[in-house]
């Protein structure tokens, strides 16, 4: 398919030093894990924990977490914590990488060597450091502590990200043990990959979270960097093969809300038929600015504003009128 | 007017507006001094001098009940005060009174638990305090305590509870008995003993003074029958004309025998609470299982069509209200050990009948409506719940909590009923029964005598950093034992096995000595708590003839406050990694550090090494086996101490454990030092079980799992969690379900008891800017609710710190 391109991602940040992933560990394989948010309520029913794994094909302009949109660890540098002791600029190789200053430490990211070294090094927490290589089994059994949480209250496990299927061998462990427990599992997707190698991975899902940022292709990859016809077919192809389907809108005004686009997005997720349970629309939210400026990166659409639930009921409206079960979330 | 839990009123019975104007006068109510109580008790103790302390105490009583001023509150069902005025404290001079003359002019300007006073009022009191000089149950105390005790007092390790200088309070009276008899039943179950041959002299006074003491209630009850009927003559409103009218009518007869309706039945229940609260002034004078024992007064009425769901609505929400205008004044120092005025009045809703079914009703609902209109610190709303508990009961509890008032908090019949079967002599259809007393204690009602919790106070923090220090404080250079037989703070263990001996021996030193001081002070209660009002309430005592104190009670289990036990943990845990395993540190190394209270580029340093060595509430299996081991060093020592009535005829009349420490995790970490897991001096300890401030960053689930992980089912006394929500996180239908799921996820996680604070840190900070905006802010302290106003900026602090979590 010719909307896919391999990224050419300039990464200013790139984390020169990084530890770099090792997946050849067989069946008890190594993921890189951004997070594990137990009682997680938004990712589908009932009580969850939702692993975010680190990595995306996309490169959303109001992704909220840009830590995990880009490969491998991070380091976030946060000044409200910071003493102003100098200790990490003294440390930084070359010298003068790190200036301190009144407001805090200014870090050049291009030319840093040992920017990994620096949470070690910084007494107080300023630097730390995101992501983290865990086994399969180690994740599956942490999730498994909340068992009682998720039979009381149907609720189960969610991969996220990123996209969680770039590390789909990884998820696949990860499930495997989780099924075998009776935990739900969800994944919460873009779709941009190859369907038939997911078909394992897929099949271990119970319920899919699914994004659809836009019907224009040339919308989505002016939002994304990415066509998305391959989306929209797995997204058919799901749907064909018995999966259940909450599909998620997210709205972003003056980039993804024309009201054709849209109606559109609606009209292809209810030909999806029963498959899909839910139509969850996103409201666009800047709560991901700080980590922007925690990594140094410059965010990309600081202009945009907030919708409210009113901008959005008209969506709802239209999508209830093709029959749609419709909720909004921020 | 609030907006409903599930409650749907199908008709006017129950006048909302009404409601709000109660509720509106409670919440701005203003706290004063009343020194009625004061003068009358200091002229009835001068002219019973020579007489037997439980008859002097009883004729006190009657003096004040007769010559108290007392007034019906306007617009209230509900019937009684306290004090002269409405959330006016009275003084018991008998208990202590040197502090409240010393502090007179301060009351006035303290930081929390502000009470204004007139300089009438202080002349008066003024007058009285020659009298009482060197006859008060403080004066016996001090007295009676050893040398020693007044030395661990200083090092801050104990802390001798209000029990010390007040009454005991901390009962829950056998409401089914009460309301069946009347306090003119009583009379006559007292006449009938007298009759009897071969009275003890102990009995015949006993007997005696219960005659006098609940007569005087009754003719308390009788001055309000005519009140009533001349505030009727003067109103003009004719429904309440009608109202003041029945009352009138009511208490012309009320309680010579048992409660008549359901409204005689509430009523009985305030007005039982009120007297105890003018006989002596202990505080956590409780309600028991109140759904349980008003029911069958309820289903009468109900059936008889004499009641409606709302006329029982507005009733049950004027009695909540109406708890709101007691009051107590403590000393400053105890203030600080338990801000916001509160009283502890725990009233408990739902859960297992004695037979293991369910006893969730109609009552459990109306009584968390009830507490959604009402919307005050007092009572302290409970709710039990058990696998068999409706999700419909759970849910309106979770919608309550969601309001962000505090209440109600949460008991897991799962856990607490097999703790209460760890005491002798109790079994399965008595552990059922129980209901807490205060905070989180928990008791059986009606069975237990005085004070399940919160006699002497042990500040496990202090004690750590003791035998960090080679048994020297290093704040006071105070030394009571040597580790190494060395004076001074120098000290080295060769491992933890060293370490932790040495923390078991010293946590026995200072509990023999906590007990010492629980004995002196419930010798001289004996005396002092001599009431014969309150005792008549417990199963035995009209039997025995004997007042609580003196044995009269079925069951004696108390338990001493434990406070620190995570930040103890977490801190035996740093030095374990760090000391003894990884090497990365020396004692010394740490030790020094602490002293400097992690200052400089050194002390930053090894404080993050201590910080990232795992903290309690993260679900870590490092970490949390080792908090579970101080909770076992407390546990190991319980069976070794009885209490001071163990022989006089109480089943039991052992110790139990209990996290129930009020605010006392505040000032008892102003006493201790920097400490291992990277606290700062000074530095509020942990709340009850909860993890340090700050420490847990997993998210509620973990928190949940590391508390899981400590012996909860053997926490006899109560076992208090505290945990914090975001607003937003649970807001909406669907984050409701979810959060009415994750508490009822606690069956399976052996947590004991949960209470929540749903509210952002903003909010909390804005009122400590702008107190005016935030008068109804209410927040949960430890087992208790206070307006958020009204803490001390610390404990302020100590609440904001607590992680705010999201679902």
């Amino acid at each position: 398919m010719a909307d896919e391109r391999p990224h050419a991602d300039k990464q200013p940040h790139a984390p020169a030093g990084a530890p770099l992933l090792d997946a050849a560990y067989g069946h008890d394989p190594v993921g890189l894990v951004m997070n594990i948010q137990s009682y997680s309520t938004k990712d589908g029913p009932g009580i969850r924990s939702t692993v975010f794994m680190v990595g995306c094909n996309l490169r959303c302009l109001w992704c909220s977490n840009p830590e995990s949109m880009y490969p491998g660890k991070k380091v976030m540098y946060h000044a409200n914590l910071c003493h102003r002791c100098g200790a990490c600029a003294q440390h930084a190789r070359p010298a003068g990488s790190i200036t301190v200053a009144e407001d805090g430490c200014t870090i050049d990211r291009g030319n840093i060597e040992n920017l990994f070294e620096l949470p070690d090094v910084c007494n107080f927490d300023a630097y730390e450091l995101k992501g983290r290589e865990m086994r399969a089994s180690e994740v599956a059994s942490k999730l498994l502590r909340d068992k009682a949480f998720y039979e009381t209250s149907g609720g189960g496990v969610t991969f996220s990200g990123g996209e969680c299927l770039m590390q789909a061998d990884f998820v696949r462990a990860v499930a495997e043990r989780l099924h075998a427990e009776g935990i739900q599992i969800a994944l919460d997707t873009a779709g941009l990959w190859d369907y038939d190698r997911m078909r394992p991975v897929l099949d271990l899902a119970d319920l899919v979270l699914y994004d659809i940022k836009a019907w224009d292709p040339e919308i989505h990859r002016r939002c994304t960097g990415q066509g998305n016809a391959r989306i929209l077919e797995n997204a058919r192809r799901l749907a064909a093969d018995g999966h259940e389907l909450i599909v998620r809108l997210v709205v972003v005004p003056g980039y993804n809300d024309e009201r054709g686009d849209v109606e559109r997005r609606l009209d292809f997720i209810s030909s999806l038929g029963s498959a899909v349970r839910q139509v969850d629309v996103l409201k666009y939210h800047k709560l991901g600015l700080g980590k922007y400026r925690d990594l140094g990166l410059e965010y990309p659409i600081p202009d945009v504003p907030e919708p409210t639930d009113q901008d959005v009921q008209w969506i709802l409206d239209y999508g209830r009128e093709l029959g749609l079960t419709m909720t909004v979330s921020g | 007017m609030e907006s409903f839990l599930s409650f749907k009123p199908q008709n006017d019975d129950c006048d909302f507006e009404r409601i709000d104007r109660l509720q509106h006068r409670m919440e701005h109510r203003t706290p004063t001094i009343c020194p009625e109580r004061a003068e009358i008790i200091t002229k009835s103790y001068q002219e019973t001098e020579g007489e037997p302390i439980v008859i002097r105490r009883a004729k006190a009583l009657d003096a004040i009940l007769s010559q108290m001023t007392i007034y019906i509150e306007p617009d209230s069902l509900i019937v009684g005060n306290q004090a002269s005025k409405n959330f006016a404290a009275p003084i018991f001079p008998e208990y202590s009174f040197n502090w409240v003359i010393d502090e007179l002019d301060e009351f006035e300007h303290r930081r929390g638990d502000m009470f204004h006073i007139t300089e009438d009022t202080k002349d008066r009191l003024r007058a009285l305090q020659p009298y009482w000089q060197g006859i008060t149950h403080e004066d016996e105390v001090l007295r009676n305590l050893p040398e020693i005790n007044f030395k661990a007092e200083k090092q801050g390790v104990l802390h001798r509870g209000g029990i010390s200088m007040s009454g005991d309070g901390h009962i829950i009276p056998n409401h089914d008995f009460v309301l069946e008899h009347g306090y003119g039943g009583f009379v006559k179950i007292a006449q009938e003993k007298l009759e009897k041959p071969d009275l003890t002299q102990e009995q015949r006074d006993f007997y005696e003074a219960a005659i006098i003491a609940n007569n005087a209630a009754l003719s308390y009850i009788k001055r309000f029958s005519k009140l009533a009927f001349e505030d009727a003559e003067r109103e003009t409103d004719p429904k309440r004309k009608q109202e003041l009218e029945f009352i009138g009518k009511t208490f012309a007869t009320f309680m010579e025998g048992g409660a008549r309706n359901f409204y005689e039945a509430v009523e009985c229940v305030y007005l039982t609470h009120t007297l105890m609260m003018i006989e002596s002034n202990g505080h956590s004078f409780s309600f028991g299982r109140f759904d349980q024992y008003v029911w069958p007064y309820y289903q009468a009425d109900i059936e008889a069509g004499k009641l409606t769901r709302e006329k029982a609505l507005e009733i049950i929400t004027h009695f909540f209200i109406m708890t709101n205008s007691l009051n107590k004044i403590r000393p400053w120092g105890h203030t600080q050990y338990s801000c916001g005025y509160p009283l502890y009045s725990n009233l408990m809703v739902g859960g297992m009948r004695p037979d293991g079914t369910d006893g969730t009703n109609d009552l459990s609902y109306l009584c968390l409506e009830a507490m959604n209109q009402s919307r005050l610190p007092e009572p302290n709303l409970s709710v039990r719940f058990s696998k068999h508990t409706p999700h419909s009961l759970i849910k309106d509890a979770a919608r309550l909590i969601r309001k962000g008032y505090g209440m109600p908090s949460m008991f897991c019949d799962e856990v607490v009923i097999p703790a209460m079967l760890t005491l002798e002599g109790v079994d399965e259809s008595v552990a059922r029964d129980y209901a807490s007393m205060g905070c989180v204690e928990t008791a059986i009602p009606g069975r237990w005598g005085h004070r399940a919790t919160g006699m002497t106070y042990i500040n496990f923090g202090k004690i750590l950093e003791i035998i960090l220090n080679n048994g020297c404080d290093p704040e006071t250079g105070i030394q009571l034992f040597s580790v190494n037989g060395e004076e001074g703070t120098e000290v080295e263990y060769r491992d933890y096995d060293e370490l932790w001996k040495e923390w078991c021996w010293a946590l026995d030193f200072y509990m023999k000595l906590a007990v010492d001081c629980d004995k002196v002070c419930d010798r001289s209660l004996k005396y002092h708590d001599a009431d014969a009002f309150a005792s008549c309430t417990i199963n035995y005592v009209l039997e025995r003839g004997k007042t609580l104190k003196n044995g009269g009670s079925e069951y004696d289990y108390v338990s001493q406050s434990n406070i620190g036990m995570s930040v103890v943990g977490d801190s035996l845990a740093a030095v374990k990694k760090l000391v003894f395993e990884d090497k990365e540190l020396t004692l010394d190394e740490l030790r020094r550090a602490m002293h400097d209270n992690f200052e400089g580029p050194e002390g930053a340093r090894i404080r993050k090494m201590c910080r990232n060595v795992p903290k309690f509430g993260n679900d870590d299996d490092y970490v949390d086996p080792i908090v579970a081991d101080v909770y076992e060093s407390y546990l190991a020592l319980i069976p070794n101490y009885s209490t001071d009535r163990a022989g006089e005829g109480p089943i039991g009349c052992r110790y139990s454990m209990s996290t129930s420490n009020i605010t006392s995790y505040v000032p008892n970490g102003f006493d201790v030092g920097a400490t291992p897991d990277g606290r700062l001096a000074g530095k509020p300890l942990n709340e009850g079980c909860s993890p340090c401030l700050g420490a847990d960053h997993n998210g509620p689930t973990a928190v949940i799992n590391s508390v899981s992980k400590l012996p909860n089912k053997r926490m006899a006394g109560g076992q208090l969690l505290n945990m914090r929500f975001a607003p937003g996180s649970l807001a909406g239908e669907d984050n409701l379900e979810k959060f009415t799921n994750f508490i009822e996820t606690m069956r399976y996680k052996n947590i004991f008891h949960n209470q929540f604070n749903v509210l952002d840190t903003e909010t909390m900070r804005d009122a400590q800017k702008h107190p005016e905006d935030h008068m109804d802010l209410m927040v949960r302290v430890a087992g208790y609710c206070a307006l958020f106003n009204t803490l001390m900026p610390e404990t302020q602090d100590a609440i904001i710190e607590r992680t705010e979590l999201s679902l």
